[in-house]
C-alpha cells in the first residue's frame, strides 16, 4: 500500500471520533444535497408537466375551413413562444367530453358532436407570454373565444397563476440551493477544523519529516488523502440513504402524482439519475476536501 | 565539502554564533565541542538550513546554502543524514517504518526498501528489533535507529547533535564507535558534543566553541 494512504488510514484509525464527526457532517450535507437534487429534478418535471400540457385553447367558429385552420395552426407553430400546437376536431372534443363524464352516461347521451367547437390547443414556452399570446389569438378571424386552463389552487386570474408557479420554482431551486451552500460551507469549516487539529497534533512529525528533507507535498499528502476519504465516505453514505429512501417512497409518490412523471418510471432510470447525482457529489466532495485540507495545512504552516 | 565563512547568528539580543569560520573536507570526522549554549546546535541547524545566518556564507559542495530558495531546501536535506540527541523518531511507527520514511521521501521504489532496511539494521545491530516500536527500545537502541534512519539514504554528510547526550558511558562509546565505522566507510561526520571524554578518546579534529565564538580548530592528533 502507498505510504501516504497507509499513513492516512492510520490517522483515521487512531482518532475514530474525529473521523466519525467529519464523516457524519459530510454525510448529512450530501444527504440534503441528494434530496435537494431529487426535489429539483421532480419539481422540474412537475413544472414541465404543467408548462407542456395544453394551456391555451382557441375555440374555432363553425364556419372555419380546414385551410384556414391549417394556416392558423402553422402560424402558431412557428411562434417561438408557443409549443405543441394540436388541432382537436368536433368529434375528438365529444370523445374527450364523454371520457370526462364517464361516471354519468346520461350527460353524454344528451350531446352530439355539433355542439362542440373544434379547437387549437397549445402550450407556452413561458407562462409570462400567456397574456400577450391570448390577446393576439383572440383577434384571429376564425377564433371564437380563447380559454386558459393553467390553474393551481384557488387563483382566478392569469397573473395569479404565473406568480404562483414562479414562487414555487423560486422556493425549490433558489431556496434549496442556498440550503445546500450553507450546509456545504458548514462541512467545509468542519473539515478545515478537523484537518487543522490533525496538523497541530502532527506538528512533531511534520518537523521531523521537514528535517529529513520531506517536501511540503510529501508532508501534506496523507492529510489531503484523509480529507478525501472523509468526503468520499460522507458522499456515499448521504447518497445511499437518499437512494434507499427514494426507492422506499417511490410507490407512494407515483400513486399520489399519478400521470405526472416526477421520478423516472423504471428502476434503471432511477439508478441512472442517482448515478449522475453520485458523480456530481464525488466531484463536489473531493473539491471540498482538497480545498479544505489545503487551507487548513497552509494556515497551520503559516502559524509555525 | 563544507566551508563556513564568517558566520554570525543572533536570536534577538542573544549572540548564538559570532564570526565562525572553518572547513571540513570530504571523509573527515570532526567534533564541534563546547558547553551548553556555546552555539553547537545553532551551527548544525545552520548547516541544515533551518534558518539563515545574519552574516557570512555556508558552502556545501561549493553551493552557498544561505542563498537557497525554500523549495530547494528539501533536496539539500536529502543529502544530509541527521542524528539528534532526542532521536526524533516517529513514535507510532515501527523501527522498520521509521527507517523507511527517508526512502519514501527520496522516492526509492518500494520493492527495494526491505533489502536496504535489512542491511542497515544489520549494520547498527538491530535486525531483531525491526517490528518493535520506539517506546519498546532503550536509549542506545533508539540512537542506533536514528543513525540507521540517517544512513539509509546513503548521505554524503552525517550531522550528529549530541548523539550521546542521553546515554551512559558504555552505550555512548558504542555509538561513537559506530560513527567511526561509518566514517571509515567514507562518510563525512560532524558531531556536536559537550563530552570531552569522547573527544579525547577519538582524538579527531575539534572545532571548539564558547559563547558563540570559535576558540580554536584543534587538528587531528598525530597518533590518528
Amino acid at each position: 500500500m502507498n505510504i501516504h494512504v497507509k499513513t492516512a488510514i492510520d490517522y483515521i484509525r487512531r482518532t475514530p471520533f474525529q473521523a466519525l464527526a467529519a464523516t457524519f457532517v459530510l454525510a448529512i450535507t450530501f444527504f440534503v444535497i441528494s434530496v435537494l437534487s431529487i426535489l429539483v429534478y421532480s419539481s422540474g418535471k412537475l413544472l414541465k408537466h404543467f408548462e407542456t400540457r395544453p394551456q391555451v385553447i382557441a375555440f374555432l367558429i363553425d364556419e372555419s375551413t380546414p385551410e384556414q385552420v391549417a394556416v392558423l395552426q402553422s402560424r402558431l407553430s412557428n411562434d417561438s413562444r408557443i409549443i405543441n400546437v394540436n388541432y382537436v376536431t368536433k368529434e375528438q372534443a365529444l370523445a374527450i367530453y364523454k371520457e370526462a363524464t364517464a361516471d354519468n352516461p346520461l350527460l353524454s347521451e344528451l350531446v352530439s358532436p355539433s355542439i362542440f367547437p373544434a379547437s387549437l390547443e397549445f402550450s407556452l414556452s413561458d407562462l409570462s407570454f400567456a397574456k400577450a399570446v391570448i390577446d393576439e389569438t383572440k383577434k384571429e378571424a376564425i377564433v371564437d373565444s380563447v380559454g386558459f386552463t393553467a390553474s393551481l389552487g384557488t387563483e382566478n386570474s392569469l397573473g395569479d397563476v404565473v406568480e404562483r408557479l414562479r414562487q414555487l420554482t423560486f422556493y425549490i431551486r433558489v431556496g434549496g440551493g442556498v440550503l445546500a451552500i450553507v450546509l456545504a460551507g458548514t462541512s467545509f469549516l468542519v473539515l478545515v477544523v478537523i484537518i487543522g487539529m490533525r496538523m497541530t497534533t502532527r506538528r512533531g512529525e511534520v518537523e521531523i519529516l521537514d528535517l529529513i528533507g520531506a517536501t511540503p507535498g510529501f508532508i501534506r499528502s496523507p492529510i489531503i488523502i484523509e480529507a478525501c476519504l472523509y468526503a468520499l465516505a460522507g458522499v456515499f453514505i448521504g447518497w445511499l440513504v437518499t437512494l434507499l429512501l427514494t426507492l422506499y417512497a417511490t410507490p407512494s409518490l407515483v400513486a399520489y402524482f399519478g400521470e405526472i412523471p416526477i421520478l423516472p418510471k423504471t428502476t434503471g432510470g432511477i439508478l441512472g439519475l442517482f448515478g449522475i447525482i453520485l458523480g456530481f457529489e464525488i466531484f463536489a466532495g473531493l473539491a471540498l476536501a482538497l480545498l479544505g485540507s489545503m487551507i487548513a495545512v497552509s494556515r497551520v504552516r503559516a502559524g509555525r | 565539502m563544507i566551508k563556513v565563512v564568517s558566520v554570525s547568528k543572533r536570536f534577538g539580543e542573544v549572540v548564538a554564533l559570532e564570526d565562525v569560520t572553518f572547513e571540513v573536507e570530504e571523509g573527515e570526522f570532526v567534533f564541534v565541542m563546547g558547553p551548553s549554549g556555546a552555539g553547537k546546535t545553532t551551527l548544525l541547524r545552520l548547516l541544515l538550513r533551518e534558518f539563515k545566518p545574519e552574516k557570512g556564507q555556508i558552502f556545501f559542495d561549493k553551493v552557498d546554502i544561505t542563498k537557497l530558495r525554500d523549495k530547494e531546501i528539501p533536496s539539500l536535506r536529502q543529502k544530509i543524514g541527521v542524528v539528534f540527541q532526542d532521536y526524533k523518531l516517529l513514535p507510532e511507527r515501527t523501527i522498520r517504518e521509521n527507517i523507511e520514511v527517508p526512502l519514501a521521501v527520496i522516492n526509492v521504489p518500494q520493492a527495494e526498501w526491505t533489502a536496504r532496511v535489512d542491511t542497515i539494521l544489520k549494520l547498527v545491530g538491530l535486525e531483531k528489533r525491526s517490528e518493535m516500536f520506539p517506546s519498546q527500545l532503550s536509549g542506545g537502541e533508539l540512537q542506533r535507529v536514528a543513525m540507521a534512519r540517517a544512513l539509509i539514504v546513503n548521505p554524503k554528510l552525517i550531522l550528529a547533535d549530541e548523539p550521546t547526550g542521553n546515554l551512559d558511558w558504555d552505550t555512548a562509546e558504542a555509538i561513537v564507535e559506530l560513527f567511526e565505522k561509518i566514517n571509515k566507510e567514507g562518510k563525512t561526520v560532524i558531531m556536536a558534543t559537550h563530552n570531552r571524554a569522547i573527544v579525547d578518546k577519538i582524538k579527531n579534529r575539534v572545532i571548539e566553541l564558547k559563547e558563540g565564538k570559535m576558540l580554536k580548530a584543534r587538528p587531528k592528533t598525530e597518533e590518528q
